[in-house]
């Protein structure tokens, strides 16, 4: 398109778009103008706030109590998922093109600096969280571990996406070995959950929870249609029981009240409890997102399966749970994002997670009672939003890959 | 108990004795006997709701029938859950709807059963299922998705799919009525050659240009019950029963 062409081009569109009826005109004048106030108010509070605050308790915000002379932990366990993320996503993406390749379907192939406008459009967010992070530190250290983990997630998914199908199998086990590398080494020499804080626990919590409950709400849910009463009154009761209850409840529970249930030996640490009453809750809802999924199966597709002898287990695994949870997908991305957001309750029965960094930081001496919540809150909530934001925009690019050739 | 009669006299494959089955109170199937020989072509005609779906799906146990007995191959349908097994392994079935697996490539379709089932390498199933889809003519599909084929390939793979388990029998219901009037053709052709193969076969359809070639006998079901039984020209020159003279004059 030619530069004198695009003047009209650009006139016609917004003529089209925003000025088009009356009722139009006046909502892009009204919405105009909320949207140039909102930003006049955000550039205002960034120029004239002090973020010493933050700039004081970063490393609290991110990593609550954790021992500062184990940092170095936490880079190494950043390094590693940083490869784990870079692989799996290239290896997903080079069996996608092989697949839809064999099918005969054209993927559009992003590359160069449409490659970086795509990223940025899913991860600006992100970006944005990471940049404001590193404008607050003092030394040059985060700086270079972040440019580290971009270069090695640049580098891995690009390893990712050449290796051929054998290496492709041991790329896979490489990728479920490298979390728990990182976990070894963030709860190595003495260290455990309980001394794990900031983001970093938030993140940890819904990670966790998520891997654990996954596996349980699938099994509940497939209970739920069994056609063994007390399987299926068991597994009715469990997801009914527990969505039937507030999760603060169930974590004021776990952390106050267990302790009359248990012998003090058997008393697991908070972060434990916290995260067995988070697998547990999830799971429940977990179970009921996948049950959407297995309705939306059409029973045609068991019948066939029957019909050519398959046994009823191969049939759940191999026919009826790879499509439910295609299907679910955008249903178990707002439960995740949901479990993520969920997870600053914890701050409520007393761990230290990013929330509670917050009001921590708060009533420090140097920044008690001068209203600098309006500073952290913010701050803890760009962290949340720019993780929410990746997860949906990625699990709709899984969505369509997963899809290739279908309908 | 003796052999029953069978049409051609052959061997029976299939046999219904007095076969009723109940939804709830509702019965779809009244009193069914039925033997269908070795090699025989059998198509079922009959008004929507007449049962027709209900009987074939008794033969390979996707419904339970409530009184009377199915025998196939020798072996009776019983709560026995490796008798079922047994049954399923040797008899095939094609769907109106293709029921195909729309996350597996064409090949991974026809190649499941024989991996997941008689446990075949990979190698050696993609071997046989490749030689099922030339069958159907279509190998160059292979690759593809079932989302990307026409209804009339689709249902040619869901037959090649039942293929590739080397079944004794194959039962299908309406496999052309879901089609476009341009693809009924070339699924009927694959029916065809699969009956002059000599492959024992129950075909609920209305396709009576199909009936007329290849059935050794068509019967006409009314209210669950078999209301008459004969070879193709005994339906097109004299049916004898009011109920067969009217459905037939509205579909011919
Ligand atoms: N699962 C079921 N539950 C209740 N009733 C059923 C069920 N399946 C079939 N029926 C009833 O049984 C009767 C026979 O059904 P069937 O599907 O065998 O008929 P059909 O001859 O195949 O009809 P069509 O030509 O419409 O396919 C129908 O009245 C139907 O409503
Ligand atoms: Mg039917």
């Amino acid at each position: 398109m030619t530069t004198t062409a695009s003047r009209p081009v650009a006139v016609r569109w917004v003529k089209k778009n925003l000025f088009s009826t009356p009722l139009n005109v006046f909502l892009t004048v009204v919405l105009g103008a909320a949207i140039v106030y909102l930003a006049y108010l955000v550039i205002r509070f960034l120029v004239t706030s002090n973020f010493e605050i933050l700039r004081v308790n970063l490393a609290l915000f991110m990593v609550g109590s954790f021992p500062r002379a184990q940092l170095w932990r936490v880079v190494v366990a950043l390094l590693l998922l940083a490869i784990m993320a870079g692989l799996a996503g290239g290896m997903l993406k080079a069996a996608a093109r092989e697949r839809s390749k064999d099918a005969g379907i054209r993927l559009a192939e992003v590359r160069g600096s449409r490659a970086v406008g795509s990223w940025l459009r899913r991860f600006w967010p992100l970006g944005l969280l990471v940049i404001a992070a590193l404008a607050l530190t003092r030394t040059l250290t985060p700086t270079l571990v972040a440019i580290a983990v971009v270069g090695l997630l640049v580098a891995s998914r690009w390893l990712g996406a050449h290796l051929g199908p054998i290496p492709r199998r041991v790329g896979w086990i490489v990728v479920v070995l490298l979390p728990l590398a990182a976990y070894w080494i963030l709860s190595a020499s003495g260290l455990g959950w309980d001394d794990w804080g900031g983001f970093m626990l938030n993140i940890f919590l819904t990670i966790a929870g998520i891997l654990f409950a996954f596996p349980i709400g699938v099994a509940l849910a497939l209970g739920r249609r069994s056609t063994l009463p007390v399987v299926r009154a068991f597994s009715i009761g469990y997801i009914e029981l527990i969505r039937g209850v507030p999760l603060i409840t169930l974590l004021l529970m776990a952390v106050f009240a267990l302790g009359f249930f248990l012998p003090r030996d058997l008393r697991p640490g908070s972060v434990t409890r916290v995260l067995i009453v988070i697998t547990a809750f999830e799971a429940a809802y977990i179970a009921e997102v996948v049950r959407g999924g297995l309705q939306s199966v059409p029973r045609g597709q068991s019948e066939a399966a029957q019909s050519l002898g398959l046994p009823a287990l191969k049939i759940t695994r191999l026919i009826v749970l790879p499509q439910a949870l295609r299907a679910t997908i955008p249903a178990m991305v707002g439960q995740f994002i949901s479990l993520f957001k969920d997870t600053t309750l914890v701050a409520i029965v007393g761990l230290g997670d990013i929330l509670a960094a917050s009001s921590f930081a708060n009533a420090q001496p140097a920044f008690n009672a001068q209203g600098l919540a309006r500073i952290t809150l913010p701050f803890v909530a760009l962290a949340f939003w720019a993780g929410s934001f990746a997860m949906s925009r990625e699990a709709g690019r899984l969505e369509r890959r997963l899809g290739i050739g279908e309908r | 108990m003796t052999d029953p009669q069978t049409a051609n006299g052959g061997k029976p494959m299939i046999v219904l004795e007095n076969v009723d089955k109940f939804f709830g109170t509702f019965q779809a199937l009244d009193d069914i006997s039925l033997t269908v020989a070795k090699k025989e072509v059998v198509v079922v005609i009959g008004p929507s709701g007449s049962g027709k779906s209900t009987l074939i799906r008794c033969i390979n146990r996707l419904e339970k029938h409530d009184a009377g007995r199915v025998v196939v191959d020798g072996v009776e349908l019983t709560d026995d859950i490796r008798n079922i097994h047994e049954v399923r392994m040797e008899t095939g079935m094609v769907f109106q709807q293709f029921n195909l697996f729309p996350h597996l490539s064409v090949l991974d379709n026809v190649t499941l059963a024989p991996r997941e089932v008689r446990h075949m390498a990979k190698a050696e199933a993609e071997e046989l299922g490749m030689k099922m889809l030339a069958r159907v003519r279509i190998p160059e599909q292979a690759r593809k998705f079932p989302g990307q084929l026409s209804g009339g390939q689709q249902q040619r793979v869901a037959i090649a799919r039942s293929l590739a388990m080397q079944p004794k029998m194959m039962l299908f219901d309406e496999p052309t009525s879901a089609l476009d009037p341009e693809m009924i053709k070339e699924v009927l052709e694959v029916m065809e050659e699969l009956a002059a193969s000599g492959m024992t076969m129950i075909v609920i359809s209305h396709e009576m240009g199909f009936a007329r070639a290849v059935a050794d006998r068509i019967i006409f079901m009314a209210d669950g019950q078999i209301v008459e039984v004969g070879p193709p020209e005994h339906f097109f020159t004299n049916p004898t029963e009011e109920r067969t003279k009217t459905f037939l004059s509205q579909i011919l």
